[in-house]
């Protein structure tokens, strides 16, 4: 029988039923008072002839019905009583709801951004779990791009891949003229659209037929987002031109729209063939495509049928074997690594996953708490049922059936819990999104967050599996009720056992808020210690605005004059101090390419990786930026093309090569290929990429003797930075009004992105904590005035008998303290091993930070003392009168 | 109507199996409702039972689903609202297959419970 026509079936019997219960009732009243009798006494003793009508139903449709469905029934009545029973006490289902809704929305939230790195990271790519990364590693463990030619051996030699495909990010300038801005582009192979199964919406994709010859196929493939937010979507996009780094690209077709390509949170705008990153790489140099040492690409793809991750690496051992034994490269990368797509050298897996990781903990922390604090509401509220569940047992029903019951009820709750928490991550996921669209402006980020089948279920399995174990305890314990003790309502012999699992749920939850407010102070620490943290310059009222003159068509020799003028613009304002050009700025959160440097007097190991970070500065650069230098002298306009060529090392490079700074001047340093220099001065060591980083040796060479296209324009002055920042945008058109400004703010806000993870884990870190402390609060509270309450009949006897109020109040707090400091030592322990793994989100701060332990321990010992103090406090005004009375 | 499965089985079995032949029974002059069954069964038990709705409806119930009474709405002679059931071919057949069987657990049970003595009846 259908579900369906059985339930209209069941309606209509019940419907007739009824009618001929009420036609039997008519007859026998009418039979009655034919008798003599009055109507109401007919009526009444009738109705009582006639029994349990609800049971004649039940009876009935028995009959009728298969026994599973009567089952179903049962439950559908189970559940009917549990909503009833709830509704009956909407506090308690409101803060099991609240506390449920917390901590299933922090884990959904954490969930969907693990998956959207680790698990799914790729939108619109069938398991992009599976993808794996080849990239090359140095001898120090730098991780490298792969040259062309040794990607093509490996896509043509090894039978490892299903399909191997090669992508490398590249920041461009999309547009000409003043329009222009920055963008993301992925130089791709050909074969790397048919690789991730990735169809165009409109035109073609990129093709094999697109990867021939360098230079050859100036075509690009456009993102959707890119083709809706600064195109409008045009439809006859197809055949237009668009210019990357002034280089013009005609636009063969638009990616699928849930495409958003291959770089983890990069929101890529545009896909061109590696065959043009010659022509559109700021560093492109004619021969790069046929260079071992040039890393261009990382090559990935998915494994083919059979071959595991071990088999697949030593395949890439034995190609780059070959490779070197032909045409052995000695100043790049020693080895191939093959990866997972979960640890990629390239995209957001680099920064995000050891936070997300910390986050991970934290939010099964908060699970727990919520756990342990509706564990205890469950309970509290089981002893306050003692009376229903004894009459329940005493007419038959089984423990089972009540232990079934009660964890219905909870199962009850979870559901809106596990709404609410998926809306809380739904409604927070964007947020955090928006967020840092915005620090990445004027470029996009996307990550594939979507809320889809596996998230929903992950929370449903939470939920479910958080309502079994806080309902499943506390309703086995409920279910174990003592008859004779309820009837005779003596309060005082009830369960030991329960009194227990109070106290070591006080405890549990006490140790865990420890633990999340310990997770939560150290985190604020770190952020502090990193916004404290001495970076080596100064970027108060200093400007960053970016400009590229070949937007504007200059060649070199027109680039230089504008340089200059620029430079003598700027200086001639009023309120500038100090002005300056960087190609660029400190604190850039990604490290900028590394160059081969040939360091005099130093002979490099065999294999070492002899590549340092490095920067074209103009004259001033120290001064503007406040950069110490610890010996010889900074550049200034002296250091022009027809000069001598010089260099600034840092102080760990002059360190490391030469013992000293002192010794450094006069020593000669040389870039690729480059003339040699003179080390002119050692400047002191700067936060080149992240403040957390490790000293590493650094080069700065001057503008005028290294000149490049791209670069920020850097003032300083006493005024507001925001008028700063206009003025070196007025400076810039003033010039020339074609050249465009790439982006103009004050070195503040372009270093942001450097902090923006410790921001974000760390705002995380104190939410998550806060909520455990909020919930552990309301538990412990909960627990706490309960078993006051509970004892109120005994306090009225003793306050009868003498005691003071005092007395009350001490007997209880000590009660509640010895809870607490056992609590707080639990949850001490766990954090001081916990906190170890914190390690990599730290910073400035060691996991054993003693005032982060001091702070929590305070904040959870004041929280269990007013829990306590509170209704103890309530408890011993008590009339003893009324309290003797109470039971 | 076996004695040999579980005891409750049995008693309820035997319960039920003994309300339907008497409400089988009862129909056989033609087509009642409830109410007028549960009447006919007191007055002619001399009051001796009671049936109550509780019982009597499941029972009328369960007859309909095997197909042994049919139920119709109809009107009373005092004009009331009425289901009345029938009995049914089958119903009919099933009626005399209790009835001796009934008879001759009646028989067993009397010539357990007076050794020696003639049979009750013999129809």
């Amino acid at each position: 029988m259908g579900m369906l026509s059985w339930l209209r079936r069941r309606r209509l019997d019940d419907v007739d039923l009824q009618d001929e219960i009420q036609s039997h009732l008519r007859l026998d009243v009418d039979e009655r008072i034919a008798r003599g009798d009055d109507p109401a006494t007919a009526r009444r003793e009738a109705l009582h002839d006639l029994g349990d009508v609800a049971r004649v139903k039940d009876d009935a449709r028995r009959t009728w019905t298969p026994r599973w469905l009567e089952r179903l029934h049962d439950l559908a009545d189970d559940v009917r009583y549990a909503v009833r029973s709830l509704t009956a006490q909407p506090g308690f289902a409101l803060a099991v709801v609240g506390v449920l809704t917390l901590g299933i929305g922090a884990n959904a939230a954490v969930f969907t951004m693990l998956k959207g790195i680790a698990f799914t990271p790729l939108a619109g790519v069938d398991r992009s779990d599976r993808l794996v990364v080849v990239h090359g590693e140095t001898s120090s463990g730098r991780e490298l791009r792969v040259s062309y030619p040794d990607y093509t051996h490996l896509r043509d030699h090894t039978d490892a891949f299903a399909d191997l495909f090669g992508s490398g990010l590249a920041t461009v300038t999309l547009g000409e003229g003043r329009s222009a801005r920055q963008a993301w582009a992925e130089l791709v192979t050909g074969n790397y659209f048919s690789a991730l199964g990735v169809r165009p919406q409109l035109g073609r994709t990129l093709q094999p037929s697109d990867e021939v010859a360098p230079g050859a196929h100036p075509v690009a493939v456009i993102s959707d987002a890119y083709w809706r937010r600064d195109l409008g979507a045009n439809p006859d996009v197809i055949g237009t031109t668009i210019e990357i780094n002034n280089y013009p690209l005609t636009i063969v077709g638009v990616a699928d729209a849930t495409f958003h390509g291959t770089i983890v949170s990069y929101d890529v705008d545009l896909f061109v063939p590696v065959m043009m990153a010659p022509q559109i790489l700021v560093t492109g140099q004619p021969t790069m495509l046929a260079e071992r040492g040039t890393g261009v690409v990382f090559p990935q793809g998915f494994l083919a049928p059979g071959v595991t991750r071990e088999a697949a690496a030593a395949r890439i051992d034995a190609a780059w074997a070959t490779l070197s034994a032909d045409r052995p490269i000695t100043d790049a990368a020693q080895r191939l690594r093959l990866a997972p797509f979960w640890r990629s050298p390239t995209g957001a897996q680099t920064f995000i996953l050891p936070t997300l990781g910390v986050l991970t903990i934290m939010g099964v922390f908060v699970l727990l708490v919520a756990c342990a604090n509706i564990a205890g509401l469950v309970l509290v509220r089981g002893v306050a049922r003692r009376g229903e569940l004894a009459v329940r047992l005493a007419i038959g029903a089984t423990r089972a059936r009540i232990v079934r019951l009660l964890v219905l009820e909870n199962l009850v709750l979870a559901v809106p819990g596990t709404v609410f928490g998926i809306t809380l991550a739904l409604r927070g996921i964007p947020l955090l999104i928006a967020y840092a669209d915005q620090l990445a402006a004027p470029q996009h980020v996307f990550f594939n967050t979507a809320v889809d089948g596996v998230v929903i279920a992950f929370a449903v399995l939470v939920a479910c599996g958080s309502a079994l174990v806080f309902g499943f305890v506390p309703a086995l314990q409920n279910s174990r009720i003592d008859l004779v003790s309820v009837i005779n309502e003596d309060a005082s012999t009830r369960g030991a056992a329960r009194g227990r699992l109070r106290s070591s749920l006080v405890v549990a939850q006490v140790a865990v808020s420890l633990l999340l407010l310990v997770g939560a102070g150290l985190a604020s620490r770190s952020v502090d210690a990193a916004r404290r943290a001495d970076p080596g310059f100064d970027m108060r009222q200093v400007t960053a605005v970016e400009t590229d003159v070949r937007q504007a068509g200059y060649d070199e020799a027109r680039g230089r004059v504008f340089y200059r003028k620029l430079l003598d613009a700027a200086r001639a304002d009023r309120g500038v101090e100090v002005a300056t050009l960087a190609a660029e700025t400190p604190l850039g959160l990604l490290d900028s390419g590394a160059r081969r440097v040939e360091i005099q007097g130093y002979e490099p190991r065999k294999g070492e990786d002899l590549a340092l970070l490095w920067n074209t500065v103009g004259p001033d650069y120290f001064t503007t930026l406040r950069i110490a230098l610890v010996a010889g002298r900074g550049f200034d306009d002296r250091d022009d093309e027809g000069a001598a060529q010089v260099a600034v090392v840092n102080a760990t490079l002059a360190g490391r090569f030469w013992g000293g700074a002192d010794n450094a001047l006069g020593k000669r340093v040389r870039l690729g290929d480059d003339e040699w220099r003179t080390v002119v001065g050692v400047a002191a060591d700067v936060k080149y990429s992240r403040i957390n980083e490790a000293p590493r040796p650094y080069l700065y060479v001057p503008f005028f003797q290294a000149y490049r296209p791209r670069m920020v324009l850097q003032t300083k002055g006493s005024g507001a930075v925001e008028s700063l920042v206009d003025q070196a945008r007025a400076n810039i058109a003033s010039v020339d009004a074609d050249v465009p400004v790439l982006s103009a703010r004050s070195l503040a806000q372009a270093t942001r992105g450097a902090f923006i993870f410790f921001d974000l884990a760390a705002t995380m870190l104190l939410v998550f904590g806060a909520a455990g402390m909020l919930l552990a609060a309301m538990g412990t509270y909960g627990l706490v005035s309960y078993n006051v309450k509970q004892r109120t009949r005994e306090i009225g006897i003793r306050m009868a008998l003498g005691a003071s109020a005092l007395s009350v109040v001490r007997a209880f707090l000590g009660g509640g303290l010895r809870l607490g400091v056992a609590g707080a030592a639990l949850g001490a322990a766990a954090a001081l091993g916990l906190a170890q793994l914190l390690g990599s989100a730290l910073f400035g701060v060691s996991p054993t930070d003693v005032p982060s332990f001091a702070r929590a321990l305070a904040v959870v010992l004041i929280t269990v003392i007013m829990a306590t103090l509170i209704p103890a406090w309530r408890a011993s005004r008590t009339d003893p009168l009324r309290a003797l009375r109470h039971q | 109507m076996t004695l040999q499965s579980s005891r409750a089985d049995a008693r309820t079995e035997l319960l039920h199996g003994t309300l339907d032949m008497l409400i089988l029974r009862t129909l056989q002059w033609g087509p009642h409702h409830g109410y007028a069954i549960a009447q006919t069964l007191r007055a002619q038990s001399s009051e001796v039972l009671q049936v109550e709705a509780g019982s009597l409806y499941p029972a009328l119930q369960r007859l309909a689903k095997k197909g042994w009474v049919t139920a119709k709405w109809g009107q009373t002679e005092a004009n009331q609202r009425a289901k009345f059931y029938s009995i049914t071919a089958e119903g009919k057949r099933q009626l005399a297959r209790e009835t001796s069987r009934w008879t001759q657990l009646v028989d067993a049970i009397a010539r357990v419970m007076s050794p020696g003595a003639a049979p009750a009846s013999k129809e």
